[in-house]
C-alpha cells in the first residue's frame, strides 16, 4: 500500500503542485472568510479526488501483468472519486454521477470476471520442421525418446507417454513393469535370438501359426535384428512372443496396433527416431537413417505409408495428451485407450488388453458387485472414477496396475468429460451414440 | 401570368434540385457499380503480400532450388475447388522484431484497445442513420403535422450526433491502421494482399458514405417539404445502402481470419475474391453485427438522453430527453431480442465449420466467458423491467400495476439464479479428480439445460408482461370483449409459463440428448406471448378510455441511471462477444493458414480480459461523453413551446429544445 502512494505521488506530484499552489493563491485572493472557507474546502475535495484516481493509475501500473484480479480495486477507487465530485461539484454533477455510475457498473463487471476461476490458454507448442534424414544418431535417439516417452532424458520416469505411446504397454527400463507386452531392455540383441525361435519360421511364413504369416502378400520374413524389430511394429501379429498373445489365441495374436496405422499412425521417419534410440541408449551402434527406413519399406507398402508431414502437429499446450477439442475417434486415439481397449464405434479401438468398453452396460452391474469398493452412484462417476483411479476397482480376469494412473493428469478435464460422455452412452446390443 | 411564371420558375427549382440530387446520388453509388465487374471477374491478382524482404528472403529460397517462375494450381481450403495460386503463401513468421515489431508493452492489446474503439464507434456510426431513416419515415408519412414535426426534429437530433462521432470514428480507423502497419507488418501485409480486389472499393465506399451522409444532415431545412422530401429519405436509405455494404467488407477480413476460403492450403489466393469474402462465418457475422450495432445504437442514443435528462435545467428539456430517451431503450431492446437467435446461427455455423472451434467458445477454455454473458443477459433484462416500471409513475393510473411489480421481481431473480448456475464446470484436471467429476456435488444437480431454458424464458416472458403493463399504464381496454380478453391473456401467459416450468423440470428425468429437444416447445411458448400478445393488447387498447397523460419529464431520476446501466452493459458484452469471438482462433492470426508466432500467441486469463474490456468500455464512454459535450456547443437554444405531456403511450408529444 505504501509503495502504492509512493507510485501514486510520483506521477501525480505535478497535478497536487498545482492544486496546493490554487490554495494558496485563493487564500491570498479571497478576503471573504465564508468565500475562503468555501474555496479550501473544495480544494480539499479537489485533492482527495485527485489522489484517488492517482492512486488507481498507480494501481493499474503496478498491477497489470501481476496481480490483475486487483485492478477492478481502481475502478471502484474513481467510482468514489466521481460521486464524491458530482456531491461538491453541482455544475458537473450529472456527468460526474452518470461517469461514477459507469465507472461501478464497470468494476462489477470486472470484479466478476476476475472472481470466476481463472484458466490461461497456455503457448502452442512450437512449430518445428522435422528432416529426421539429416540428423546424427545421437539426434535422432532424442527425437526418438521425445516420440516414445514425451521427452528428452523422460525414458527413466515411470509414467512418462509420448505420441508412440509405447510405454502404456511396455517396460523399457530393467526391472520396469511390463505385464502386457515384453519389456524391450536390450531388444537389439535380443532381437537376433527372436529370429532363431522356432515358431518365428524365418523364411518360412506360410508356416507361421500366427493369425497373420505376412506384413503384405510377398514381404517375407525378417532376417535381422533391425528388420525383426520392423515387423514387429507393422506387423505385430506376425510373431507373437509367448506370453504376450491375446487371451485365448494360443498367442497367435497380438494385442498390438499396427505402429504405422491409426491411431499411433507413426511416419517412417519417426519409426527410424525410435528405432535409433533403442540402440544408442545402450550403447549400440545404430544402423543407419536409410537401413532402418529400407527395413520398414520391406514391411509397409508404399500406399500405406504415412505421409511425412514434417511438422508436429499442434497438439494441446500444457504437456496433456488431449484437450477435449479432439474429434471423437482422434480424442480415443491420443489418449491411448485404443491400444489396450475395445471401444465399438471408434476407430482403430480394437486392442485386447482391457475389457470392452460397453460401460453403459457394464457399470450399473459394477457398482452393484459386492467387490466394488468405489464411490460412484451412476455410470458417469464409475467411469470417471475408472479412468481417474483405476485400480479402485479392477474387473474380473483382468490383472491390477496394467492401467496407468496418471490420465487425471495426462487428460484435460474437457477431454475426460467427453471420454466419460461416450462411453457411458455405450450398451451392448443397442445403437452407437453420436460421436458429438 | 406573372404567378405563372413564378410556379413555373419553382417547378424549375425542384427539378433541377432534384436532377442535381439523383445525379450525386449516382456518382456516390459509382464506388458500388464499379465494385460489380471486379466482384464478378474474381478480381485481379494481389500484387501486394507480405513485407518486401519476407518477399525476397522467399524468392530466394525459391530461386535457390532451381525452380521455375511458373503457375502452379492451388486447391480452396473451404471450397475445395482448383484456382491459380497467383498470391503468395501466408509469411511463416518468427518471434522477431522483422515480423512483430513492438514497444515495451504488449503488442496484442494495444492493437484490442485500437479495434475495439474504432468498432464502437464505427457501430454507433451505422447504427445510428437506420433509426435516423426509420424515425424520419414515420415522421413524413404522419398525418399529424405536429407529430411529424416532433419525428422530424428527433431524427435530427440524432444524425447530429453520429455526426460528430463520424470524424472520430475516421480518426480511429486511421489509428488502427497505423497499429496494425506497426505492430503487425506481416499480417497486415498479408491480408491486404489477399483483400487487394476490394481495398480500393473499401475507400470508396468510404468517400460515399462520408459524402452522402455530410448532403442528408446539411440538406435537411432545404429539403422539408414535397419531394425533395422523399428524396431527403431516400438519401437516408442510399447511406445505409453504403454504410451496411461497407460493414459486410469489413467483417469478411474478421470472418476470413476465423474461417478462411479462396485460399490454399499454403495461404496462397486463387484469384477468386467472391470465395475470399464470402466465407463460411460472413453472412452469419453480418447478421450478428447488423442486429447488435442496432441494439448499442439504442443503447448509446438512449445513454445520451439520460446525461441531457439530468442536466436538464426546464422541465420542457427534461420532457423531450425522457421522451426521446424512451424511443431509443425501446429501438435497442427491440434489436436484442432477435440477436440471441442470430447468436444461435452463428454458433451453428461455427460449429459447422469446424466442431473444435464451437467446443473452445461453449465447452472449453473461453465457457467462463459464456456464464458471464448468460449474467448480462439477465441483467439487462432485470434494467429493461426496471426501467419500465418506473416509467409506469409518469402516467397516470400505472400506479394500479405498482403492487405486482414485487411479484415479477420475485420470478425475475429466481430465473436469473437458475440461468446462471452452471451444470457441467470447465476445470483443471486436479480440480476434476478433487470434484470426483465435472458436476459440483450441489449446483450440479440444478443447472441443467432445461432449468437454464426455463429461467431466460420466465425472464423474457415477465418482460413482456411489464411491456404489456407499460402500454395500458393509463388506459383502460372498452372494446366490447375486452373482459374475454383479458381472460385469454392471463391464460395464455399462465399456460405458457405452466409450459415452460413444467419442461423445466421435466428434464430432470430424461437422458441429455433428448433433454435438448424441451428447448424449442419452450422458446415457442415464450415467443407466442411475444407475437400474439403484444399485438392483442394494442387492439384491446385500441379506442380505450385514457385515465390521464403521459407526463414526460415526470419520471423519477434513478430510471435514467437504467438507461445508463443498459448502454454501459451492451457496451460491455459487445466487448466481451468481440475477444471470445476473436481469441477463439488461439494461436492463429488465419485460422489454420497464419500461425500466430508473436510472443503472445497464448489466451489470457478471464480477469486479465475482463480488465481490458472495462477498460475499453470507460475509455469509449469517456470519449463520447466529450463528443456529446462538442455536440451541446454547437446547439443553439430554441425557444421550446407545446405540451409537456401525451396522452398515447409510445407516441411522442414534447417540443424540440434545439433548432436546425
Amino acid at each position: 500500500m505504501v509503495d502504492l502512494i509512493k507510485e501514486a505521488i510520483s506521477i501525480g506530484w505535478p497535478v497536487f503542485l498545482l492544486l496546493i499552489g490554487l490554495l494558496l493563491y485563493l487564500q491570498a485572493k479571497l478576503s471573504d472568510p465564508g468565500e475562503k472557507k468555501s474555496a479550501t474546502f473544495k480544494i480539499m475535495i479537489g485533492m482527495l479526488c485527485a489522489f484517488l484516481v492517482f492512486v488507481a493509475i498507480a494501481n493499474y501500473k503496478n498491477n497489470f501483468y501481476g496481480e490483475s484480479r486487483l485492478l477492478p480495486v481502481s475502478l471502484v477507487m474513481i467510482t468514489v472519486m466521481a460521486f464524491i465530485m458530482g456531491m461538491y461539484f453541482p455544475n458537473i454533477g450529472a456527468l460526474m454521477k452518470i461517469g461514477g455510475f459507469m465507472f461501478f457498473v464497470a468494476a462489477a463487471l470486472s470484479g466478476y470476471g476476475n472472481w470466476l476461476p481463472q484458466v490461461e490458454g497456455g503457448f502452442p507448442p512450437p512449430e518445428v520442421k522435422l528432416d529426421f534424414q539429416s540428423m546424427t544418431a545421437q539426434q535422432l535417439g532424442d527425437e526418438g525418446e521425445k516420440i516414445i516417452f514425451g521427452g528428452i532424458g523422460q525414458s527413466k520416469t515411470q509414467g512418462a507417454i509420448g505420441k508412440g505411446q509405447c510405454p502404456l504397454c511396455h517396460g523399457f527400463q530393467q526391472g520396469f513393469l511390463s505385464e502386457r507386452a515384453p519389456n524391450l531392455f536390450d531388444i537389439p540383441a535380443r532381437a537376433t535370438k527372436r529370429l532363431e525361435e522356432p515358431n518365428y519360421h524365418m523364411n518360412d511364413a506360410a508356416s507361421r501359426p500366427s493369425v497373420q504369416k505376412e506384413a503384405f502378400e510377398g514381404s517375407g520374413t525378417a532376417t535381422n535384428a533391425q528388420e525383426y524389430i520392423a515387423e514387429s511394429h507393422a506387423c505385430p501379429s506376425c510373431y507373437v512372443v509367448p506370453g504376450f498373445g491375446v487371451k485365448g489365441s494360443n498367442d497367435t495374436e497380438s494385442p498390438m496396433p499396427k505402429i504405422h496405422k491409426p491411431p499411433i499412425s507413426l511416419t517412417l521417419g519417426e519409426l527410424a527416431a525410435v528405432d535409433t534410440w533403442m540402440y544408442v541408449r545402450e550403447g549400440l551402434e545404430s544402423p543407419s537413417y536409410e537401413e532402418i527406413t529400407a527395413s520398414y519399406e520391406k514391411f509397409i507398402p508404399e500406399a500405406d505409408r504415412p505421409a511425412e508431414g514434417g511438422e508436429e502437429e499442434a497438439g494441446p499446450a500444457g504437456g496433456v495428451l488431449a484437450d477435449g477439442s479432439e474429434p471423437m475417434d482422434k480424442l480415443f486415439m491420443k489418449a491411448g485407450c485404443p491400444g489396450c481397449h475395445t471401444v465399438p464405434g471408434i476407430e482403430g479401438a480394437t486392442g485386447k488388453v482391457g475389457p470392452v468398453l460397453y460401460e453403459g452396460s457394464n457399470a450399473p452391474n459394477r457398482i452393484k458387485d459386492p467387490g466394488y469398493k468405489g464411490k460412484a452412484k451412476s455410470v458417469r462417476e464409475y467411469v470417471t472414477e475408472s479412468i481417474l483411479d483405476p485400480s479402485v476397482y479392477v474387473v474380473k480376469d483382468f490383472p491390477d496396475n496394467q492401467m496407468p494412473k496418471d490420465f487425471g493428469v495426462k487428460l484435460s478435464a474437457g477431454a475426460v468429460n467427453k471420454i466419460v460422455d461416450y462411453l457411458s452412452q455405450l450398451k451392448e446390443g443397442q445403437p452407437l451414440p453420436p460421436k458429438e | 401570368m406573372g404567378r405563372l411564371s413564378t410556379q413555373m420558375t419553382r417547378k424549375n427549382k425542384r427539378l433541377l434540385a432534384a436532377s442535381l440530387l439523383v445525379t450525386m446520388g449516382v456518382m456516390l453509388l459509382m464506388p458500388i457499380i464499379m465494385a460489380i465487374p471486379a466482384l464478378a471477374g474474381g478480381g485481379g491478382a494481389p500484387a501486394g503480400g507480405p513485407p518486401p524482404d519476407v518477399v525476397a528472403a522467399q524468392k530466394e529460397a525459391a530461386e535457390g532450388e532451381g525452380e521455375e517462375e511458373k503457375i502452379e494450381m492451388g486447391r480452396d481450403v473451404y471450397y475445395k475447388t482448383e484456382g491459380p495460386a497467383v498470391g503468395m503463401p501466408a509469411p511463416k513468421t518468427e518471434d522477431n522484431e522483422t515480423f512483430y515489431p513492438r514497444y515495451n508493452f504488449e503488442s496484442r492489446v494495444l492493437l484490442w484497445f485500437a479495434n475495439q474503439q474504432h468498432l464502437y464507434y464505427g457501430s454507433f456510426v451505422l447504427a445510428v442513420p437506420i433509426f435516423c431513416m426509420c424515425i424520419e419515415f414515420a415522421g413524413m408519412v404522419s398525418k399529424d403535422k405536429a407529430m411529424a414535426k416532433k419525428y422530424d426534429q428527433l431524427a435530427y437530433d440524432f444524425i447530429k450526433i453520429s455526426l460528430t462521432a463520424y470524424s472520430l470514428t475516421a480518426i480511429l480507423g486511421g489509428i488502427l491502421i497505423f497499429t496494425f502497419l506497426t505492430l503487425y507488418p506481416a499480417f497486415f501485409g498479408y491480408l491486404s494482399s489477399i483483400f487487394r480486389p476490394v481495398m480500393h472499393i473499401y475507400a470508396l465506399m468510404f468517400v460515399a458514405e462520408s459524402g452522402t451522409l455530410y448532403i442528408y444532415y446539411y440538406g435537411w431545412d432545404k429539403m422539408r417539404e414535397g419531394i425533395l422530401k422523399w428524396i431527403h429519405v431516400s438519401m437516408s436509405v442510399i447511406l445505409n445502402v453504403i454504410g451496411t455494404v461497407l460493414m459486410f467488407l469489413a467483417n469478411s477480413w474478421i470472418a476470413f481470419m476465423m474461417s478462411p476460403a479462396g485460399v490454399d492450403e499454403q495461404g496462397r489466393y486463387l484469384g477468386n475474391i467472391w470465395h475470399v469474402l464470402h466465407t463460411a462465418l460472413w453472412n452469419p457475422l453480418n447478421v450478428h453485427r447488423i442486429l447488435g450495432n442496432m441494439a448499442f445504437g439504442g443503447g448509446v442514443v438512449a445513454a445520451y438522453a439520460a446525461y441531457r435528462f439530468l442536466s436538464s435545467k426546464t422541465d420542457e428539456e427534461r420532457a423531450h430527453y425522457d421522451w426521446m430517451g424512451y424511443i431509443a431503450m425501446s429501438l435497442g431492446v427491440a434489436f436484442l431480442i432477435p440477436l440471441p437467435f442470430a447468436g444461435y446461427w452463428l454458433m451453428r455455423e461455427v460449429y459447422a465449420y469446424r466442431q473444435q472451434m464451437g467446443i473452445t467458445l461453449m465447452g472449453g477454455l473461453l465457457a467462463w466467458l459464456f456464464i458471464i454473458q448468460a449474467t448480462m443477459i439477465g441483467i439487462l433484462f432485470l434494467t429493461t423491467n426496471y426501467y419500465l416500471w418506473q416509467a409506469l409513475g409518469r402516467m397516470t393510473g400505472g400506479e394500479r400495476f405498482q403492487k405486482y411489480i414485487k411479484y415479477l421481481v420475485f420470478i425475475l431473480v429466481v430465473g436469473l439464479l437458475i440461468f446462471i448456475t452452471p451444470h457441467t464446470i470447465v476445470m483443471t484436471p486436479a480440480e476434476l479428480k478433487a470434484m470426483g467429476g465435472q458436476q459440483h456435488p450441489v449446483l450440479g444437480n440444478y443447472g441443467v439445460m432445461s432449468a437454464k431454458n426455463g429461467g431466460i424464458n420466465a425472464i423474457i416472458m415477465t418482460t413482456i408482461l411489464s411491456f404489456i403493463w407499460y402500454q395500458r399504464g393509463n388506459r383502460v381496454p372498452t372494446v366490447s370483449w375486452a373482459k374475454f380478453g383479458n381472460i385469454f391473456m392471463g391464460c395464455f401467459f399462465l399456460i405458457a409459463q405452466l409450459n415452460n416450468v413444467w419442461l423445466a423440470c421435466y428434464g430432470y428425468f430424461i437422458p441429455a440428448n433428448v433433454r435438448i429437444g424441451l428447448s424449442v416447445p419452450q422458446v415457442a411458448g415464450t415467443l407466442s406471448c411475444l407475437i400474439l400478445m403484444t399485438p392483442l393488447n394494442l387492439a384491446m387498447l385500441k379506442g380505450g378510455r385514457q385515465l390521464g397523460p403521459i407526463q414526460w419529464g415526470k419520471i423519477p431520476p434513478r430510471s435514467q441511471y437504467a438507461l445508463i446501466m443498459l448502454a454501459t452493459a451492451f457496451t460491455w458484452m459487445m466487448g466481451l462477444m468481440g475477444y471470445i469471438r476473436s481469441s477463439v482462433r488461439l494461436f492463429w492470426h488465419v485460422n489454420e493458414i497464419m500461425r500466430d508466432n508473436s510472443p503472445w500467441a497464448y489466451t489470457h486469463t478471464i480477469g486479465f480480459a475482463a480488465n481490458v474490456i472495462s477498460f475499453n468500455v470507460l475509455f469509449f464512454w469517456i470519449s463520447i461523453m466529450f463528443v456529446f459535450w462538442l455536440g451541446t456547443l454547437g446547439a443553439k437554444k430554441a425557444p421550446v413551446t407545446g405540451p409537456v405531456t401525451q396522452p398515447v403511450p409510445g407516441t411522442p408529444a414534447p417540443q424540440p429544445v434545439t433548432g436546425h
